[in-house]
């Protein structure tokens, strides 16, 4: 009996001991809040990749808006040619990518900021936030904004209206926080962007103001006049010239764009730029894409060494279409990315200066402005001719491989300013210009093509839609992205209540609150 | 070390010089001949068998001895041998059969099969190492009931996914537990192909040395294994190696060669070329090259050599053994090379009462370019989708081309497309090298403290040391390499350290017999133990470099290594009433490392059971003369995976010149409220012998339930979080198994042993996530969905179906194209219905012979590779159909109008490739087919003064034809052995008829 309780002993003895789980359960390649608090990287580490995080791929960018807008378009016919390209929905990702990369961890740098006394870098997260979320809004429409991060079961939705009165409000905030710390230097370490200067981040502040100002120009001109002017005026200033250009860092990633092009074949140049850089003459079109050698392909132009594919085309199977123009070879060098551009800028006054929006200068200047700081941002040459030129217009698009891709050019513009033109032709040729030179973020286009119409690009060659996921009638344009399976699901009760808000059903037909459906502009 | 060892097996061969013969006659009470009976010297180790007219011959120590006989039907009986007496004869007395069989169990415990109360299952090591397999469980598909073998087809060194009683965990594996002489064995899966490609990167299986087994016992419940805790929650299979006996020095020499044959090519056609791109659509046929798919495979050689040595005396005794399989596989430049050794030796000390023993194995594996599945990097689409007017004999002999303008050489190939490769090049250039040097080391130590009352101390080691090192070369496909080359180096340690003490009490007090059993285990895993980096298609920085040096700034290293502590307290006892009624009670405590912080890290569950021995309590009909009820209860309970109960934070990657690489932030919902997974299991068990143990029944009804499984949910968008998991769910398993053995024939010349496993498992997803009904693990995997949800089963098959009327008729788009369905649909469920294997072993005199078939009905089988072909205009299918110029159907027109005939092109440009209507290429799972054949001599050497005792030779074939088979592919040879792509072809391997021969001299 005895032998039988020492050996009990043992046997408990080996077995009492748990006290170190807790270390043997934490991953060694995973680093903690503890080692992070050195050098303030617990609150600043999570912003390069949220501000990555800003942008889509794949799924997100190029199958949706780059194609919609006839940027590039895929050659791989992806699920047997019905697609988001073709307005049938399949990918509907970029939801995701804000709340879980950049909602998400700016959540927790906010907590941390307070916690440890540093908040100016939660006045950081929150203008990253409102950058987010102001492109998010402009896909889906109303979105989980305020209520973020409630522990409720429902989580309500902000109506586009109030959404947009929050982001201005909140930019006030922010930008007062600024101006109170423009020598803070705490974000040097962390900001690929701008290197941690406050003045900078003003600017880019006042800018994005200007940029949602003009987005409500339409639907609420007093609130966007108001605004307008405000980022006009605010001392702080915008971003004028190239230097002050808001750059993304890809994070030693490489350019989505030169990925999708170069390494999977999926992607090439878009018909509708095709029309409108050789018929305009326009030199930025070797900044964007590659000249090609099969002379067969661009017959119709044969000067100018260029195919692009049509927006929403017909596709065989077995990517037929790989050698059409690829994108620029600069991409696959490329470390950064545009996030908001002078130019942008000068345009987006162009159009207050046609508004009557006071501190916005004259149209002419800007809009010529705006293509100066484009030719240079993107290293073309000859703008002056080119501002000149008043008589090339956008040619008809050919598709040496289906003639249902063929189109003919919907716009007759030319480059050349005229003080004559009505305010409808001024804003097209300011808008068709801010499209050119937004390429790489598109998104930016596609709010401006349903705000205003313009730039005048072909609906899609091949339209899926269905009642699915919305029918967009022939002629038309996708509208917006529905709300995410996992939300009309989980999340019902608060999508419904959105939806019914909305004027429509949650589908791609349905307009956005910026998107009037009023045709004229003015 | 070999040389030391035969030193000392000389000492011991001295030590029993001094011998005598003994001879005899064993017969029954009626005075019949017993033959086959068992003759030992008790004490000690020499043994000898009657032949067929009873006699026997036996050398026996000097001085008096005795001997106890046995045989199957017989009580065993001990007669004592004068010191002079040189005969004696021995009359047995009738038995009801097997009531002192002896069945290893969890621990490694022997306990008398009588006295167990849940299922268990014995395979002999003859019958592993029968076909020459180098895959231990692949020998044992079909021999043993409830076990799902599926074994990859990347050949030799390949991983195996055997599944006891259907699937039950998600995000694991829910294969069973393996175990070495009664030690857990670390059974790490390495990844898998899937859709887009990859390489059977093994399991910890391939390193044992299936000469080595000497029996595999197969517990299939969670009862059976509730010592092990929860890493028997699956079932067991428990491996008894060979062990040196006392009193002879045997040595074994096996050797064998397999040569493996592709038999598994789809069916093509190489009639219609391509008009100048990639699909092979054009409608003129042309005399193209045939046979160049055929000749791109190679006959596999596999020569499997091994040597064992064993021997000692009543106080040591030892066993050593040596093999080597080197293989030679079907695709070009495929090898496999293992060499194993295996040391073990038990020494008696101290008036035999501690017993010290210890057994060591090394393992070292090298395979090179195993092949692998899927779309990217696989020589397999190229070959078999190549434009057929083309030249392959010329890509064959250039596979590269040197390209000026870069001054190095690049793929030499037609097509661009992401899943096309030259097949040569594929091979040639790009290397894919996994080694592996494995030591398995233990000691235990057993001390008889008393004479009711034992204990045994066991520790172990089990250290792997693992490396992949795949290199592709600059020049290949533009999707999966980098311009200057793709390098992924995966290199690790596994190391594993188990623990156990366990102190065993036995006794008898009247009528009743008490065993208990108190223990306790530590188990420390260290898994992943190294690092990983891949440069993807970011580009090296010098071409067809691959050292760390040459890795751009932007790739960084990664280690996925993972830590886990488990101890685990047990108590059991068994109590047997007049050696007829048996009460199994066991409990168990578990801490876990991995539940850490939510304070349910320690667990308790129990498990008990019954058996009755019917056939000693009532008088039955004399046909029967043996019968046992069992039942049982257990729970165990699952820890759950590591680090997920509050991780920190990532490194999201390497930074630019311009900044420092991002953190992401752990943005889980922390889980601190985690439980441990609860699976609970009921079985009713019925054995059954008739005509004295010529005829056996074993039935077994089980039920198991899971619950409380570990889930991972998307948070809700506006949570503030991404990712949250909970612990729900209820899978219900429950099947019945079924062993029917029989020696039909049993007479002096010719034996006839047969045997029938049959069992059907029935999967059951009751319940997932309550407040969320569409809750499922798995999504469309390119066409190819296997989901788990509630009111489904475990891995149900979805697909894309045509879309149709209200009559039924396919709907056609405005180009007559089919139209899909615009949601997956269920088409059935991969897991077979009934799996049932029939072994037959036969001996005539010297020869034998064995037949195995084996038979699994009912799943379903999908085949993307068709899907391909077919969309290529590369199987003979589209050929016929182009033969023919149109297919009939019944569909109708955009416009509304019947449509009877379509254009092949149209129609299978639209229904294959990737994301097609998949609806044609599901087959049934069901396939009969003979597994195994062996027919062979063996040759007893009488004469004393030959160093060979007996030889055997043996012609072995495996896998050699169906019976029956409906999908175009072999559904048990799996391009993967993971979860999800079960019974689901992309591009795998074809399956391959293996035959050879073998040839065993013992000396």
């Amino acid at each position: 009996m005895k032998k039988i309780l020492i050996a009990s002993l043992i046997l408990i003895a080996f077995v009492s001991c748990t006290k170190d789980f807790e270390g043997t359960n934490q991953n060694p390649n995973q680093i903690s809040d503890q080692l992070l608090k050195q050098d303030f990287n617990l609150v600043g580490s999570p912003f390069s990749g949220m501000l990555y995080n800003l942008f889509g791929g794949q799924v997100e960018e190029d199958l949706c808006y780059d194609s919609w807008m006839g940027y590039m378009n895929t050659p791989t016919d992806f699920v047997v040619n019905r697609n988001n390209t073709t307005y049938f929905i399949t990918w509907n990702n970029y939801w995701g990518r804000i709340y879980n990369n950049v909602m998400s961890p700016s959540k927790q740098v906010i907590r941390l900021a307070s916690e440890n006394n540093l908040p100016l870098f939660a006045t950081w997260a929150k203008l990253i936030r409102v950058l987010g979320v102001s492109k998010l809004t402009a896909v889906h429409g109303p979105v989980i904004y305020s209520n973020y991060g409630a522990t409720t079961s429902q989580i309500d939705y902000d109506l586009e209206p109030s959404l947009y009165n929050t982001f201005f409000l909140q930019l006030d905030s922010i930008q007062s926080d600024f101006a109170a710390n423009k020598t803070y230097t705490g974000f040097a370490k962390f900001d690929p962007s701008y290197k941690g200067s406050i003045p900078a981040w003003m600017k880019v502040v006042n800018s994005l103001r200007l940029r949602l100002a003009i987005r409500l120009s339409k639907v609420a001109p007093s609130i966007a006049k108001a605004q307008g002017e405000k980022a006009m005026s605010d001392p702080a200033g915008l971003i004028t010239a190239n230097s002050d250009n808001f750059w993304v860092s890809l994070n030693g990633n490489i350019m989505p764009l030169a990925q999708i092009c170069f390494q999977w074949d999926d992607t090439r140049m878009g018909g509708v730029m095709e029309s409108f850089f050789i018929g305009m003459k326009d030199n930025r079109i070797s900044k964007f894409y590659s000249p090609i050698s099969d002379a067969t392909l661009y017959a119709d132009h044969p000067s100018d060494p260029y195919k692009g594919i049509r927006n929403g085309a017909y596709l065989k199977p077995g990517k037929e279409r790989t050698t059409y123009s690829k994108a620029s070879n600069d991409f696959n060098n490329a470390q950064t990315r545009r996030a908001f551009t002078a130019s942008e800028v000068a345009f987006l006054k162009a159009e207050a200066a046609l508004r009557g929006w006071a501190g916005a200068g004259d149209a002419k200047t800007n809009y010529e402005n705006g293509v100066k700081l484009s030719f240079a941002d993107w290293g073309a040459g000859g703008v002056d001719a080119y501002l000149a030129d008043a008589t090339s217009t956008p040619i008809a698009y050919v598709d040496p491989k289906d003639s249902r891709n063929n189109f003919t050019p919907l716009s007759t513009i030319t480059v050349a300013w005229s003080d004559a033109d009505n305010n409808e032709l001024k804003l097209e040729k300011i808008i068709t210009q801010k499209y050119f030179n937004t390429f790489t973020n598109a998104l930016e286009a596609w709010v401006d093509h349903r705000r205003t119409g313009y730039p005048k690009i072909p609906s899609v060659a091949k339209n899926d839609s269905d009642a699915t996921w919305g029918s967009i009638e022939v002629g038309q344009y996708i509208k917006r992205m529905p709300f995410i399976t996992a939300e009309r699901t989980g999340n019902t009760a608060a999508v419904a209540a959105a939806v019914g808000k909305m004027g429509g059903p949650d589908n791609i037909a349905t307009r956005l609150w910026f998107d009037t459906g009023v045709a004229s502009n003015f | 070390m070999l040389l030391v060892f035969c030193s000392v097996l000389c000492m011991f061969s001295a030590t029993f010089a001094q011998t005598r013969q003994v001879a005899g006659k064993v017969t029954g009470t009626d005075n019949q001949a017993v033959a086959s009976a068992t003759i030992k010297v008790k004490g000690g180790n020499a043994a000898a068998t009657t032949k067929a007219d009873g006699t026997f011959s036996l050398k026996v120590p000097a001085g008096s001895v005795v001997l106890q006989v046995s045989s199957l039907g017989f009580a065993t009986q001990e007669v004592t041998v004068g010191a002079s007496q040189a005969t004696v004869n021995v009359s047995l007395a009738s038995q009801a059969t097997d009531l002192s069989e002896v069945v290893v169990t969890a621990l490694g415990i022997k306990r008398e099969k009588k006295s167990l109360t849940y299922a268990s299952q014995q395979v002999a090591g003859e019958e592993i190492t029968r076909a020459a397999g180098t895959n231990f469980m692949e020998s044992i598909s079909g021999k043993a009931a409830g076990i799902d073998i599926k074994v990859s087809s990347s050949g030799a060194g390949g991983s195996t996914k055997a599944v006891l009683r259907g699937a039950r965990s998600l995000l694991g594996t829910s294969e069973a537990l393996y175990v070495i002489d009664g030690v857990p064995m670390v059974n790490n899966k390495g990844s898998q192909p899937g859709s887009y490609g990859g390489n059977d990167r093994g399991d910890g299986l391939s390193s044992i040395n299936p000469a080595d087994i000497e029996s595999i016992s197969v517990l299939r419940g969670a009862n059976a294994s509730i010592l092990y805790g929860s890493q028997g929650a699956n079932g067991v299979i428990l491996i008894t190696t060979k062990k040196g006996k006392a009193g002879k020095v045997a040595v074994d020499f096996n050797s064998s060669t397999v040569f493996d044959i592709v038999t598994g090519i789809p069916d093509l056609q190489f009639d219609y070329g391509t008009l100048g791109g990639d699909k092979n659509w054009s409608k003129v046929k042309g005399d193209y090259q045939k046979n160049y798919v055929r000749d791109y495979f190679q006959t596999g050689i596999t020569a499997t050599n091994s040597v064992s040595v064993s021997g000692g005396n009543n106080q040591t005794t030892a066993y050593f053994s040596y093999s080597n399989i080197n293989s030679k596989g079907n695709l070009p430049t495929n090898t496999y090379d293992k060499h194993t050794i295996t040391l073990n030796q038990s020494t008696k000390l101290f008036n035999d009462k501690v017993t010290l023993s210890s057994n060591v194995i090394f393992a070292n594996e090298k395979s090179y370019n195993r092949p692998g599945a899927g779309y990217y990097n696989n020589p397999l689409t190229g070959l078999y989708t190549f434009a057929r007017e083309r030249d392959f004999a010329s890509y064959k002999a250039n596979y590269q081309t040197f390209d000026a303008a870069r001054n190095l050489y690049k793929q030499n190939w037609y097509s661009t497309y992401e899943f096309q490769n030259n097949p040569y090049f594929e091979v040639y250039n790009n290397s894919k090298l996994a080694t592996n040097s494995r030591v398995i080391a233990n000691v235990k130590l057993s001390y008889d403290i008393a004479k009711h009352l034992k204990f045994e101390t066991r520790g172990n080691i089990d250290y792997n040391d693992v490396l992949f090192d795949n290199r592709y070369a600059a020049g290949g496909n533009s999707v999966s390499v980098s311009p200057n080359g793709t390098w992924s180096y995966t290199k690790y340690k596994d190391q594993s350290l188990y623990a156990d003490g366990i102190l065993t009490f036995n006794n008898n007090y009247g009528d009743f017999s008490v065993t208990g059993l108190l223990g306790a285990s530590y188990t420390k895993n260290t898994f992943n133990n190294g690092m990983n980096v891949g440069n993807g298609t970011i580009s090296l920085q010098y071409p067809n470099f691959f050292s760390f040096s040459n890795l751009p700034y932007n790739v960084i290293f990664n280690s996925t290594v993972s830590n886990t502590i488990k101890q685990g307290a047990f108590a059991s006892a068994n109590i047997g009433y007049k050696e007829m009624l048996f009460l199994d009670v066991s409990a168990r405590n578990d801490w876990a490392s991995t539940l850490a912080l939510t304070g349910n890290q320690s667990y308790l569950y129990p498990s008990y059971g019954l058996s009755a021995i019917i056939s000693q309590m009532v008088e039955l009909p004399e046909v029967i003369s043996y019968m046992k009820l069992r039942a049982s209860h257990s729970e165990t309970g699952n820890e759950v995976p590591y680090n997920v109960v509050n991780p920190w934070n990532s490194i999201g990657g390497a930074g630019g010149p311009s900044g420092i690489g991002g953190i992401n932030r752990n943005s889980q919902v922390p889980f601190t409220n985690l439980k441990p997974e609860i699976i609970t299991s009921d079985e009713l068990g019925a054995e059954i012998k008739f005509f004295k143990g010529r005829l056996g029944f074993d039935m077994t009804y089980y039920n198991s339930v899971s619950t409380n499984q570990f889930l991972s949910l998307a948070a809700p968008s506006g949570s503030g979080y991404s990712t949250y998991y909970v612990n729900a769910g209820k899978i219900v398993n429950k099947g019945i198994e079924i062993t029917i053995d029989a020696e039909p024939i049993r007479s002096a010349n010719f034996k006839w042993k047969t045997a029938i496993n049959l069992s059907q498992n029935k999967n059951e997803i009751v319940e997932l996530i309550a407040s969320n009904p569409t809750y499922q693990v798995g999504g469309n995997d390119e066409g190819f969905a296997s989901i788990i949800k509630a009111g489904g089963s475990f891995n149900d098959l979805y697909i894309t179906k045509f879309s149709r009327d209200e009559s039924g008729r396919i709907k056609l788009n405005a180009n007559g194209a089919p139209i899909a369905a615009s949601a997956q649909v269920k088409v059935g469920n991969v897991n077979p219905d009934l799996i049932a294997g029939w072994n037959n072993n036969f001996t005539y005199k010297d020869f034998f012979a064995s037949i195995l078939i084996n038979g699994k009905f009912g799943g379903v089988a999908f085949s993307k590779t068709e899907a391909f072909l077919d969309s290529y205009g590369a199987s003979q299918r589209t050929a016929d159909a182009r033969a023919s110029a149109t297919i009939p159907i019944n569909a109708v027109s955009s416009t509304g109008t019947a449509v009877t005939s379509i254009d092949p092109a149209i129609y299978y440009s639209v229904i294959g490739d990737r994301n097609g209507i998949m609806e044609p290429y599901v087959f049934s799972r069901t396939n009969v087919r003979l597994a195994q054949l062996a027919f062979g001599y063996t040759l007893k050497i009488k004469n004393a003064s030959s160093p060979i005792k007996t030889a055997a030779f043996s012609l072995v074939g495996r896998n050699l034809f169906f019976l029956y088979k409906d999908a175009p592919f072999d559904p048990e040879q799996s391009m993967s052995t993971g979860n999800g792509m079960q019974s689901n072809d992309v591009f795998g391997m074809p399956s391959t008829r293996s035959f050879g021969f073998n040839i065993k001299l013992t000396f």
